[in-house]
């Protein structure tokens, strides 16, 4: 099963605050075991919601609204998709993520656990 | 520049386990993902089960604290994504306007970090670990495919 591992932005990096040099290599130490594995599959980081835009649909109008997006509480910093056995080992694997974050002196995260569907799921439907 | 399309379906937050997008939906969403392909600008895409199907992990005390959804406060979630490697911002903006999205839907585009944009200590320190050079190396390889 393949998950997407949402995590959520903070204060820091909606600042652009770069990740300290401890959480850098204990993410890496894990990345490294993750990546033998062939539990993760890819990661990313983006850049503060300064950086982004929106695009709202409503009644056939498209309507554009520059960032940074300060009234939202679920902006995403970063992601990463992983395959694993179940939703457990999943959840198993944020928990590891968490305790790294707080380890390494972070005082506010959170993360999504997400299944995501098969590629030919959605295919099948449009059939 | 690489840039994520994050599209937030409203009401999906309260979607049941399992729920599907019509038919109609996807077929147009499928036209728009062959458009971004044929372009040569799509990188990867994903759609994502409801979050009643998924969980929250934070911390409180320093101890993990796992939630399972649905969530009851969120008003926003994420639906689906699309990856996308164009010349500018403007590009993005124009390609998320095309999507064929339903009413009250939001697109957010983000710009995705790169590596050569931390300063040189974290790029020091990311780089004692091949796993993350590898993956960057993969992506610049698939990233030269695309184009």
């Amino acid at each position: 099963m393949r998950f997407m591992m949402l995590i959520k932005a903070n204060q820091d990096f909606e600042a652009g605050i770069p990740p300290s040099k401890n959480l850098v290599d204990a993410m890496g130490r894990l990345a490294e075991e993750l990546g033998k594995t062939g539990v993760l599959q890819s990661s990313e980081g983006m850049k503060p919601s300064s950086a982004g835009t929106r695009i709202r649909y409503s009644a056939g109008r498209r309507n554009v609204v520059d960032g940074p997006f300060a009234e939202t509480k679920e902006l995403i910093g970063g992601f990463a998709i992983v395959q694993v056995a179940s939703k457990q080992e999943a959840i198993a694997l944020a928990e590891r993520v968490v305790t790294i974050h707080a380890e390494c002196g972070v005082s506010e995260f959170e993360m999504e656990v997400r299944p995501l569907f098969d590629p030919g799921e959605c295919a099948e439907r449009a059939a | 520049m690489r840039f994520m399309m994050l599209m937030i379906p409203k009401g999906y937050e309260n979607a049941a386990p399992g729920a599907m997008p019509d038919a109609a939906a996807v077929a147009a969403m499928m036209a728009y993902n062959e458009e971004l392909q044929k372009a040569g600008v799509l990188v990867t895409l994903d759609g994502l089960h409801p979050p009643s199907m998924g969980a929250r992990v934070s911390f409180s005390n320093g101890k993990p604290s796992v939630i399972d959804g649905p969530f009851a406060e969120a008003k926003e979630v994420l639906g689906g994504y699309w990856m996308i490697d164009v010349k500018s911002k403007q590009e993005a903006i124009e390609w998320a306007v095309r999507c064929p999205a339903s009413n009250n839907e939001v697109i957010e585009i983000r710009q995705v970090q790169e590596f050569l944009d931390f300063p040189s200590d974290v790029r020091e320190a990311a780089a004692r670990y091949p796993e993350i050079k590898a993956a960057t190396q993969r992506r610049e390889r698939h990233m030269r495919v695309v184009r």
